[in-house]
């Protein structure tokens, strides 16, 4: 329905989560996909099997994103592999919830490297390739929390919300080759939320707080991309899509 | 093969259906392969036409006029949607009106009119719905503008009448919730008859399209695609959101976008 056949589309932190459901959907709808891992190549392989396995092409690329030059390199790779690029799905990403006195040196860097940097860098990167193609969009990964407060995680949350704006500054510089939106999900079950849905009580309180009713799954989030993605969101840029159940609405 | 009945096509109810962005909204669902009742308010040629255009799509279209503003004939829309179609899975509200120019001087009756058909409408058409959309399990979406988000003196009234309706799919959504999804839409220029005065004057047409991002006027399409998207089992965990569809142009103000 939502078109991206024949698109070939770079999915960062495509091995796990939410990156591997995005990859497999856009598989579904045709999409040749590059499936990016930080350090789960298996998990990345399992990944461009199954995608291989609904009929079009698939290959992992390995690089830490928190590096410029690998990020290059890996961007690169990717968009060489078939000689285009028409997407890019920045889903790499890292949770830490610790309290403001928690915080070190180490545990900023890492999640506003990881998710800020590592955003900013694979865009950067794939500008060039992207501004080649004539259906080009990013879809960046931001977090109710980034725009909803919560306590313990400030870094997290504040790195969600400078993603949130990179994606409205980079749609309005990239404009009109390239369209930038966001898809901001709420609680989702993933490896990286499993200490939060596999605590009973707190399991129960995230779909008791949820007008839906319950948690999210990846397959919740992956449609809204590839739609974000299609050329029906031609008119589409510099949007935040919130993927909560409703969870923010009060 | 299994004995079971095939699954009965889903059926919309759009409001506003005859012509501009609710006419490409009535085609894009009929095309996704829902069965369709729209109304319009007036104008039964262009209804005829569209509901045609239905029919060579091969769905079922059931087209009625209606006063946007009432509850009774929103109540009476969506009675006959179900004694005609059998069902509702997806409300768009997108009956709408423009309002008087400008900020000073609005009469009370002016004010009153697009409250009528713009805020209280939409409410008419989902609670009217409420029930059946519960039954189903379906959507509502609400067709609200970007002009609801941003300083608008010229079109005060309207501006406010859309800024109510964002309001209202978020507490909507809250209330209906977990059966029923709602989201709005926010459209921003859209080359439709309500904006012929503008998109036919080549020099007014251009500027509009040099200040938009994407470079160009919107489409009925493009919104219409939005709907399907959010009607759809694609957006099943989304709702109280409002998706904004505007080419970018929300993220101008008066510097931004200058180098």
């Amino acid at each position: 329905m939502f078109d991206v056949r024949g698109y070939v589309v770079l999915v960062t932190g495509g091995s796990r989560g939410i990156g591997r459901a995005i990859a497999l959907e856009l598989a579904r709808g045709g999409a040749d996909v590059a499936v990016h891992f930080r350090a789960e190549s298996a998990r990345a392989e399992e990944v461009v099997r199954a995608a291989k396995a609904l009929g079009v092409d698939a290959r992992r690329f390995g690089a830490d994103l928190t590096d410029r030059e690998a990020v290059a390199g890996v961007v690169g790779a990717a968009a060489r592999w078939k000689g285009r690029l028409d997407g890019l799905v920045t889903s790499a990403g890292i949770y830490r919830g610790p309290s403001l006195e928690e915080v070190d040196a180490r545990g900023w860097e890492e999640t506003e490297r990881t998710d800020l940097e590592g955003t900013f860098w694979s865009v950067q990167a794939a500008a060039p390739f992207l501004r080649k193609s004539d259906r080009a969009a990013i879809v960046t990964i931001s977090s109710v929390f980034g725009a909803h407060a919560a306590v313990g995680g400030a870094p997290y949350q504040a790195t969600k919300a400078a993603v949130e704006q990179l994606t409205r500054a980079l749609a309005l510089e990239l404009a009109p080759s390239i369209r930038v939106n966001s898809v901001a999900p709420g609680f989702v079950r993933t490896d990286m939320n499993r200490a939060g849905h596999e605590d009973p009580v707190f399991r129960q309180k995230v779909a008791d707080s949820t007008p839906l009713g319950r948690w999210g799954e990846p397959d919740d989030i992956a449609p809204v991309v590839r739609y974000l993605l299609s050329r029906q969101a031609s008119w589409v840029t510099g949007t935040v899509v919130g993927v909560d159940g409703g969870i923010a609405l009060r | 093969m299994s004995g079971s009945a095939p699954d009965p096509p889903r059926v919309a109810l759009v409001t506003g259906g005859a012509r501009g962005i609710g006419r490409a909204i009535v085609l894009a669902l009929a095309r996704d392969g829902l069965d369709v009742a729209f109304t319009y308010a007036r104008d039964a040629d262009a209804a005829a036409r569209t509901a045609r255009e239905v029919e060579a799509l091969g769905r079922r279209v059931l087209a009625r006029p209606s006063d946007a503003a009432r509850r009774d004939e929103a109540e009476t829309a969506v009675a006959a949607t179900r004694a005609g179609l059998g069902r509702i899975d997806v409300v768009v509200a997108n009956a709408g009106i423009t309002g008087p120019d400008g900020w000073e001087g609005v009469s009370t009756d002016a004010w009153h009119r697009v409250l009528d058909v713009n805020l209280l409408g939409p409410y008419f058409t989902v609670a009217s719905a409420a029930a059946e959309l519960r039954r189903t399990r379906g959507s509502a979406i609400l067709v609200a503008s970007i002009a609801a988000s941003s300083a608008y003196p010229e079109e005060l009234v309207y501006s406010a009448s859309k800024a109510g309706v964002v309001s209202l799919a978020r507490s909507l959504a809250y209330a209906l919730a977990p059966e029923v999804r709602v989201n709005a839409l926010a459209p921003g220029w859209v080359r439709t008859d309500m904006t012929r005065a503008l998109h036919t004057r080549p020099k007014a047409a251009a500027a509009i399209a040099r200040g938009i991002p994407a470079g160009r006027w919107g489409e009925p399409e493009d919104v219409a695609e939005a709907v399907v998207f959010l009607a759809s089992d694609g957006a099943r965990f989304v709702t109280g959101e409002t998706l904004v569809v505007d080419g970018g142009d929300s993220l101008v103000w008066t510097i931004g976008a200058e180098r």
